[in-house]
């Protein structure tokens, strides 16, 4: 059961496989779920009703979008230590002599971290309209966390570059370091009206930014462009990052 | 039918920095050959593994696999392989890490026919880190069967095994090879070389130092033992001159000449020296062969050699 694509087959039911394998772990990302929900929990009951000035949505559903955000960047990054310690134990070398390919990992990858990614999602939200009462229309929940749920490739594909390349050693600090960078100077924990100007600045440049912002876009914010716009930032942070890996992954097998 | 080499090195050599890990191997090994790649640690016997198998790429020379790329044939699941330091993943089944890794693959055999043949069926259930050294093994064993490989290449597959454990493990392996199919395993066990392989190579510091047959590997070093006392220090030097003798150790009263020709060595000793008793003759052992051709290069035994053994 194979799909062809242009840079080779892709055996679906090994990326079927490895993400089931993945999902019934799922108690180990207890935390990784919980976390957003607490934060919602601290902050949206505190703001509650409120309306943000900047994206004209109720400051709970502006909460709730941050958090779904923050747990699916979250989830999606945790990939990195799958990868490590499955490089450290040599399942990787392992899997490199069957005919998978570095795309056929990369894609297996991608989409374990999509289905934890929704998980994240779809508990946060939850937990905002049954637990909290955020009012906004099915549609645009929908919209909101679909868009957010694709926002998340990148930072699989971040996660797949710690993973794969950084020496184990190195991956924890690594790890820690470009996720508070992303949660923090995104906007994900604060929200950036609070945040000096530089900032906000320093936001745009971020995949995490616009993976909020996609989120608040979907839920219907005003001003600005739709899901367009943070959709074509996100798409554009894939393909430099896929660009990078098959690099990286051509470089390293040719020196090996 | 066809006789395209399944392995073939050609002047093969990989430099980490200053340390040429494999310099200058030419192998070819053909259809339905049971190999062992024996040496001591560091004589670059994963290394070449690797660079045969195309997880690595040489500094200089090639290695092909049926004729081709070693990664075409990893493709088409012509080669299963258990390679050092590729584990399974701890919290996985037996069962699904084989049928992970036949989802890679294919063209796989069913699950269940490649447990059957590792002898895995009664280990399906249970979890990769709940395994002993040698059901972890035959686990490994089922995952590089599962693409129905024509050739198997295993990095000493019996380490942390013990004697039952190998035991099974041959006899599956037997089961693979009397299929036709080829086999190379690398291993530190003489004994196992000795006993299951058709061919041994032998390597050191990068090099293939010996080439050939259990026998002829045997017969590199010619030697067999006579041993015997009842002869004093002073005939030492003419000892050393009977006919095959080509070393002499003495222990107390005993005296072990090792000789390419026991039997002329005896009937000369006997001829000379009537008052040596206890003799003894005995066939040189594997390890012996093994020490010998490992042993420092300068201490090599190129010169007793039969010719086309050695490499």
């Amino acid at each position: 059961m194979t799909a062809v694509t242009a840079s080779g087959r892709l055996p679906i039911r090994y990326v079927y496989l490895e993400t089931m394998r993945q999902l019934r772990n799922v108690r180990a990302m207890v935390f990784t779920f919980a976390i957003p929900v607490i934060m919602l929990l601290v902050f949206g009951s505190t703001f509650g009703g409120q309306v943000d000035p900047t994206t004209h949505l109720q400051y709970l559903v502006v909460t709730t979008l941050q958090m779904a955000s923050y747990g699916a960047m979250m989830a999606a990054l945790s990939q990195a230590f799958a990868i490590v310690n499955e490089r450290s134990l040599g399942w990787n070398r392992q899997l490199r002599v069957t005919p998978l390919s570095g795309w056929g990992f990369m894609v297996s990858k991608v989409i374990a971290a999509m289905a934890f990614a929704a998980v994240s999602i779809v508990i946060t939200v939850l937990v905002a309209t049954v637990g909290l009462h955020a009012s906004l229309d099915p549609g645009r929940w929908l919209a909101a966390g679909f868009g957010i749920w694709c926002g998340v490739i990148p930072f699989a594909l971040i996660a797949i570059l710690i993973g794969q390349f950084a020496k184990p050693s190195f991956a924890q600090p690594l790890f820690m370091v470009v996720f508070m960078g992303l949660a923090i100077l995104g906007g994900l924990w604060v929200p950036l009206s609070v945040m000096p100007d530089w900032m906000g600045s320093v936001a745009h440049l971020l995949p995490s930014y616009w993976l909020n912002r996609i989120g608040q876009m979907g839920a219907g914010a005003t001003g600005a462009s739709g899901m367009t716009e943070p959709a074509m930032v996100l798409a554009g942070w894939a393909i430099v990052l896929a660009a990078v890996i098959v690099w990286r992954y051509r470089r390293d097998a040719a020196r090996q | 039918m066809n006789d395209t080499p399944v392995i073939q090195l050609r002047d093969l050599r990989k430099r980490f920095g200053a340390v040429a890990a494999v310099d200058g191997v030419d192998l070819t090994i053909r259809p339905g050959e049971v190999v062992a790649l024996l040496g001591p640690n560091g004589a670059g016997k994963t290394t070449t593994v690797d660079l045969a198998l195309g997880l690595s790429t040489p500094t200089t020379g090639e290695a092909l696999l049926f004729g081709g790329e070693p990664r075409a044939a990893v493709v088409t699941g012509r080669v299963g392989a258990m390679l050092q330091g590729g584990a399974l993943l701890p919290d996985m089944t037996v069962r699904d890490a084989v049928a992970l890794v036949a989802a890679a693959h294919r063209r796989p055999m069913p699950v269940d026919e490649a447990l059957r043949r590792a002898r895995c069926t009664e280990i399906a259930g249970r979890r990769v880190n709940k395994l002993s050294g040698g059901q972890l093994q035959r686990a490994r064993f089922a995952v590089a069967v599962v693409s129905d490989p024509d050739l198997l290449v295993l990095d000493e597959p019996t380490a942390a095994m013990d004697v039952e454990a190998r035991h099974t493990f041959w006899s599956s392996m037997r089961e693979f090879t009397d299929a036709g199919r080829t086999v190379v395993f690398a291993t530190h066990y003489l004994d196992e070389a000795d006993t299951f392989a058709d061919r041994i190579v032998i390597m050191r510091a990068g090099r293939i130092v010996a080439d050939g047959t259990p026998a002829e590997i045997k017969a590199i070093t010619a030697t067999r033992a006579v041993r015997f006392s009842g002869v004093g220090a002073d005939t030492h030097v003419a000892l050393r001159g009977l006919p095959g003798v080509v070393s002499l150790e003495a222990r107390h009263d005993s005296v072990t000449l090792r000789s390419d020709r026991s039997d002329d060595t005896l009937r000369a000793l006997i001829a000379s020296f009537p008052q040596a008793h206890d003799i003894q003759v005995v066939a040189s052992t594997m390890d012996d062969a093994f020490l010998a051709l490992t042993a420092d290069p300068a201490a090599a035994p190129t010169d007793t050699a039969p010719k086309g053994v050695l490499a």
